[in-house]
């Protein structure tokens, strides 16, 4: 009997032995995207300030360089972003927020009477200001960090940022 | 040992009867060793079917994307080059196993009634397999794999009447690409995995109905039970099989990815898997008109005589039929081990061989170097970019072709053969390109133009020799003008000579003004010397990329040397000789503009010392 013993722990352990070892590099291998990070985004030319209508809101591309898994894409739109300049004596004189809506992704355009912004999947609607006014976002359009240069003609400069859709608090992708 | 569940799960099931016929299967004479093998396949093959799975996900089967996915898997994911290292080293196994497996099935005999039937369906699994082992191959879509299928497709082409269509229906169209893969992609991940599944479980299930065939001696023992002796055993083989194979996997990191394929490539050795080595090597023992018996004779007798085995009862006394099958297959085997230690022999001491080898490996780390470096990557064009826009890999190879006929490159011109070992170059007749635009170039000219570097051996540009004999410019003056003109080769596309010349820095480079007071009596530079006194090339952006276009294009145009006799001038290469990409790359390898090129002043020989060595 203790020989018969031997034999059932013996397939047991070298059963789940061999399992053991095959699922370790099959779990690291398929939980690999976890351990991908994106790239953080750096300021990047968006516009002249002199361009920009107060209170008109313009969508301008991201264009950058991108890797797509093995795929190094060379520098083409990305996204988009919408400016808004601010009345003269505002503390920010540009305003830059994100086209994914903050509900589930989708693309915010303008409305089409052209006074707010508008996402068509489920009818987000936002003021220019980026507050949201419906139930429908969790939160206010996700805003970007601005930089104005000080050259005798201004550029505004925006870094470009991902951020988790749904929930009230706005979290980077980076 | 009540468990309500499990006791509603059998009700309604039964499972446990299954189960309890499985585990109490009796065995005449008790467990053995040699027993193992079928269980040792089942179980490598639930391996390559997970780490096939797991493959699945992060591969991409087309032409353009195979290459740079299973790089991505192997390079870039976490422990990725493990699950394909087993997949890979994995269809060794399975091979190796069904060996294994067929030699033991032979050697008891267990081929003869009343198990026939069963040993054709294990003939049949015999055929995924390998079916399994040819399709796979194929998917990286490397060199490897490419010539490798395309040698075993071409030979099924070679089949009489139908190996043309059959070969076009299997590598989906007259061509290797796209519908190749995806045709191969689908078989391998689709159907032979359908058809495994349903021949596997007929096999077990016959193996079962008939029982192990007792050993000759088991009568002399009890007859023992499948659970637990024979599992353990079981597991002991699977896990031995297992450990080699990770073994394997560990040491050598891996499997290896080759260069993407390139259909254009003239020297890539093509080889089969090792298992298919004793068949490649059969093909060179018949030759020419003989082929057919390699590829086709050989391959089917052995197959038709593997299929007839069981019936050899029926014409033979059993003993000697047993032994006729016995000597056959370990002959088989033998036959195989031979061919294949012959191949690898002659290809270790096939210098040719061996070479093209090395060249493979240097372009397949290239290759991996390039997809995997963050500036580089793998172009959206496809991976077999990678390498075509390399210009270490492709501008050389351009230059090399094209230019070296008259050119030399770091004193070495096309070498068309090696004769007793020693490389000879072709002639020179034409600057050495190694640096040029380059200070050191321009430097080295200015002290020695009739060096076989610069214009030693182009007679009709004598324009620099003059020059040298009645030059009064100092050593300093010297270093200064090479400086100077070095920046042309800066100059961008679109600029003109006015917007150069306002630039700062032009007028007031100590160069100027020598430039301009000695140089500029013969050569143009508009808005700047007016030459006239000797025929000479104008210039302006001299060495930089718009120049050397112009001149590889059009050398003979009036700025250029339109002076010189259209017979001792430089051939004009035109686009379709050229294409833009190969331009583009022969001059980034020129400038040395390339990922891991030699650093400024490194690797350039030093002016002074080029014109001492050239001059000798």
């Amino acid at each position: 009997m203790k020989r018969r013993d031997l034999y059932r722990y013996g397939t047991m352990l070298l059963g789940n032995l061999a399992a053991f070892t095959l699922a370790v590099p099959g779990v690291a291998y398929l939980f690999d995207p976890l351990a991908k990070k994106s790239k953080e985004g750096v300021f990047q030319p968006m516009a002249k300030l002199k361009e920009l209508k107060v209170g008109v809101p313009v969508a301008v591309p991201v264009v950058e360089e991108r890797q797509d898994a093995w795929v190094k894409y060379p520098k083409e739109p990305i996204g988009s972003v919408w400016l808004v300049r601010q009345p003269e004596g505002s503390k920010e004189p540009v305003v830059a927020f994100t086209t994914t809506c903050p509900h589930l992704g989708c693309a915010i355009n303008l409305a089409a009477d052209r006074t707010t912004f508008y996402c068509a999947c489920h009818s987000s609607r936002f003021e220019f200001s980026g507050k949201p006014m419906n139930d429908v976002p969790p939160r206010a359009m996700d805003s970007l960090k601005v930089k104005i240069t000080t050259d005798p003609d201004p550029v505004v400069m925006v870094k470009f940022e991902r951020f988790r859709c749904q929930g009230k608090e706005k979290i980077s992708l980076v | 040992m009540s468990n309500p569940l499990a006791d509603w799960l059998d009700d309604r099931t039964g499972y446990r009867d299954l189960l309890k016929s499985v585990l109490d299967e009796p065995i005449p004479g008790g467990a053995r060793l040699r027993y193992v093998f079928g269980a040792a396949l089942t179980t490598t093959f639930l391996i390559q079917l997970t780490t096939g799975l797991l493959l699945m996900l992060s591969y991409s089967p087309s032409s353009s994307t195979a290459w740079g996915s299973v790089f991505y898997i192997n390079e870039k994911m976490t422990l990725g080059w493990v699950i394909r290292g087993i997949h890979h080293f994995g269809s060794g196994a399975m091979v190796s196993l069904l060996a294994l497996h067929l030699m033991q099935v032979v050697a008891a005999g267990a081929y003869r009634r009343p198990r026939e039937a069963n040993w054709w369906f294990g003939m049949g699994l015999m055929f995924l397999i390998l079916g399994f082992s040819l399709t796979g191959y194929l998917l990286p879509w490397d060199q490897k794999g490419f010539w490798a299928t395309k040698v075993a497709t071409g030979i099924m082409g070679g089949a009489p009447v139908i190996g043309p269509y059959l070969q076009k229906l299997v590598i989906g169209g007259p061509d290797y690409g796209n519908q190749t893969i995806t045709r191969f992609y689908g078989v391998h991940v689709g159907l032979l995995p359908l058809l495994t599944f349903l021949t596997l479980t007929a096999h077990i299930a016959l193996a079962r109905r008939h029982g192990l065939t007792p050993a000759r001696n088991a009568d002399r023992y009890p007859t023992g039970k499948h659970w637990p002796e024979q599992f353990f055993m079981n597991a002991v083989a699977g896990v031995g099989v297992f450990a080699i194979l990770l073994i394997v996997v560990l040491s050598g990191h891996g499997a290896n990815l080759d260069a993407p394929a390139d259909p254009s490539s003239s020297d890539y050795p093509a080889r089969p898997e090792w298992y298919f080595l004793s068949l490649f090597q059969l093909l060179k023992v018949f030759p020419g008109h003989f082929e057919v018996i390699a590829t086709v004779a050989i391959p089917a007798s052995i197959v038709t005589v593997l299929a007839l085995l069981p019936l050899l009862d029926r014409l033979f006394p059993k003993k000697l039929a047993h032994f006729l099958a016995c000597g056959f297959v370990f002959g088989l085997m033998g036959g195989v081990v031979f061919l294949s230690i012959e191949a690898v022999r002659q290809d270790l001491a096939d210098t040719g061989f061996q070479a093209d080898r090395q060249r493979a490996d240097e372009s397949r780390q290239r290759a991996i170097l390039l997809a995997g470096d963050a500036s580089v990557g793998v172009p959206p064009e496809g991976s077999s970019y990678v390498l075509l826009r390399d210009p270490l890999t492709h501008g050389r190879a351009v230059l090399e072709a094209k230019c070296l006929s008259c050119h030399y490159f770091d004193g070495k011109g096309q070498i068309p053969a090696k004769v007793d070992g020693k490389e000879t170059s072709s002639p020179q007749v034409a600057s050495d390109l190694k640096g040029f635009g380059s200070y050191s170039w321009i430097r080295g000219l200015l002290e020695n133009p009739k060096s076989a570097t610069y214009f030693g051996k182009a007679s009709s540009c004598d324009g620099m020799v003059e020059w040298k004999k009645g030059t009064k410019l100092s050593s300093k003056e010297l270093d200064d003008v090479a400086h100077f003109v070095a920046t042309f080769a800066e100059i961008g596309p679109d600029t003109t000579p006015d917007e150069w010349l306002s630039q700062p820095g032009v007028d007031s480079h100590p160069g100027y003004k020598p430039f301009v007071e000695d140089c500029g009596k013969c050569h143009v530079v508009e808005g700047l010397t007016e030459g006239g006194l000797r025929d000479s090339p104008n210039l302006f952006a001299w060495g930089s990329t718009r120049w050397i276009r112009r001149m590889i294009h059009k050398p003979g145009s009036p700025e250029l040397y339109g002076y010189i006799d259209e017979k001792d001038r430089m051939p004009a290469f035109s686009s379709d000789q050229l294409s833009e990409n190969d331009i583009a790359m022969l001059i980034r390898y020129l400038k040395n503009d390339y990922l891991g090129a030699p650093q400024e002043g490194k690797e350039t020989r030093s002016p002074q010392v080029a014109a001492k060595t050239d001059s000798k």
